[in-house]
């Protein structure tokens, strides 16, 4: 982790690398997600680094986003710890063959294929009038069907409640569609690794939507995901060689200045209004995601 | 659970101390190393790679990165502690397969 001579790179601005940590920070502990989206097009398109360089800076700090953010979600028991060990079973294997595909598959192709995914969610977010009335009705939507007789035991063990400071009322939820949920973990998980994000922009809408985890435990769920998940992808990168702690100190001391900013404003915020935002970053993410695939960026 | 050596309410406490003090220790370390960097180097721009007389400050930096990605792993371990004090074996094969595969990761990095 020390020396790393792979690449010849261009000079750095320690103060750009600290700013960028610190709005990566801010959005990505608001929203539940790494922050990533916004770090790796910084480093590789306006500082110039290497894509793999920025991928793997991009992977630690937000480590440390996610690890600030967890702490405070955690003591608050927003995070079911049960419900995400058992993603990360199969987010950690993608983060793993992420790792190692990231340097044989052509990122331009896979970009194309996660804007229209995104842009999909993104539409859905922003627009589906069930999802948008959880608010105020937290518990409609919380057993949106039934958990077959195989998983019964599983989810009745994954059932967790909290506290909602803006409905104030304790807010309980059973998990479905657990072999959903594997399975887009575990493409979340490649995701995370090969395009050096935390993998939230997967987790959340899907824990939400499908899974039917209130939107406030499904970021803090997903918040715990992301550390373990891009710690993996980290590892991987740092075996390629891909880690510079010049880099990567200044976007951490930015990026855990920026989680504890997000995260208290999250609790003032209602959950309507974050996944609005939410959904017009993940539309900004695509364009950018479709921008990538063409080279215009 | 409720005859529980350990409730799940505790053990989300400790799962977020580990958090806590995990970033800080991390932090803590990558400041002074960025500290020490900037009292070598100065706040200019600067090259990635480390140059000789940068070598300390690398080496600090470099611990608190260990640091801030061994706190999952050890989050990881904690609740193989707690699913063990509850005799919960379902959650303790699930955190078992979850720490063996982080595992994989870290001695690849290792190595």
């Amino acid at each position: 982790m020390l020396l790393c001579l792979t690449t010849p790179l261009n000079e750095v601005n320690l103060w750009v690398l600290g700013g960028v940590g610190l709005v990566a920070g801010l959005l990505g502990s608001m929203l539940g997600v790494g922050g990533g989206f916004i770090i790796v097009p910084i480093l590789s398109l306006a500082l110039n680094l290497p894509i793999k360089v920025a991928i793997a800076s991009s992977l630690v700090a937000i480590v440390a986003n996610a690890c600030t953010a967890a702490g405070i979600y955690t003591k608050a028991k927003l995070t079911n710890i049960k419900l995400g060990l058992l993603l990360e079973t199969a987010t950690i294997p993608g983060a793993i063959v992420g790792g190692f595909a990231a340097a044989f598959i052509a990122p331009s192709i896979l970009s194309a294929f996660v804007g229209l995914a995104l842009i999909y969610v993104a539409y859905t977010m922003v627009t589906r009038q069930h999802f948008i009335s959880t608010d105020t009705q937290p518990d409609d939507h919380l057993h949106p069907t039934e958990p077959s007789n195989v998983s019964n035991n599983l989810s009745s063990s994954l059932m967790d409640s909290y506290y909602d400071q803006n409905l104030n009322k304790v807010v309980t939820y059973k998990v479905a569609h657990l072999p959903t949920g594997l399975g887009t973990s575990f493409f979340a998980g490649i995701l995370s690794s090969l395009l050096g994000i935390g993998g939230g922009i997967v987790n959340v809408p899907v824990m939400h939507m499908v899974m039917g985890v209130p939107m406030k435990a499904a970021i803090a769920t997903s918040i715990f995901m992301i550390a373990l998940t891009a710690a993996t992808g980290a590892f991987i990168y740092q075996y390629y060689g891909n880690i510079y702690p010049f880099i990567i100190a200044p976007l951490t001391i930015g990026i855990v200045i920026g989680a504890r900013i997000g995260v208290e404003l999250t609790q003032k915020v209602k959950g309507l209004v974050l996944r609005r935002i939410f959904g017009v970053l993940l539309f900004l993410v695509a364009i950018l995601m479709f921008l990538k695939t063409v080279n215009v960026l | 659970m409720k005859n529980a050596k350990w409730d799940e309410g505790s053990f989300k406490n400790w799962a977020s101390l580990v958090f806590r003090v995990g970033i800080a220790v991390s932090l803590a370390l990558i400041v002074i190393g960025f500290i020490i960097l900037i009292y070598i180097s100065g706040f200019k721009d600067i090259q990635p790679l480390v140059r000789l007389e940068q070598i300390p400050a690398a080496i600090v930096i470099s611990i608190g990165i260990l640091v801030l990605l061994l706190i999952p792993i050890a989050q990881v371990i904690l609740s193989i502690a707690f699913f063990s004090m509850n005799r919960n074996r379902l959650f303790i094969g699930i955190s078992m397969a979850v720490l063996c595969l982080s595992a994989i990761s870290l001695i690849l990095a290792l190595t």
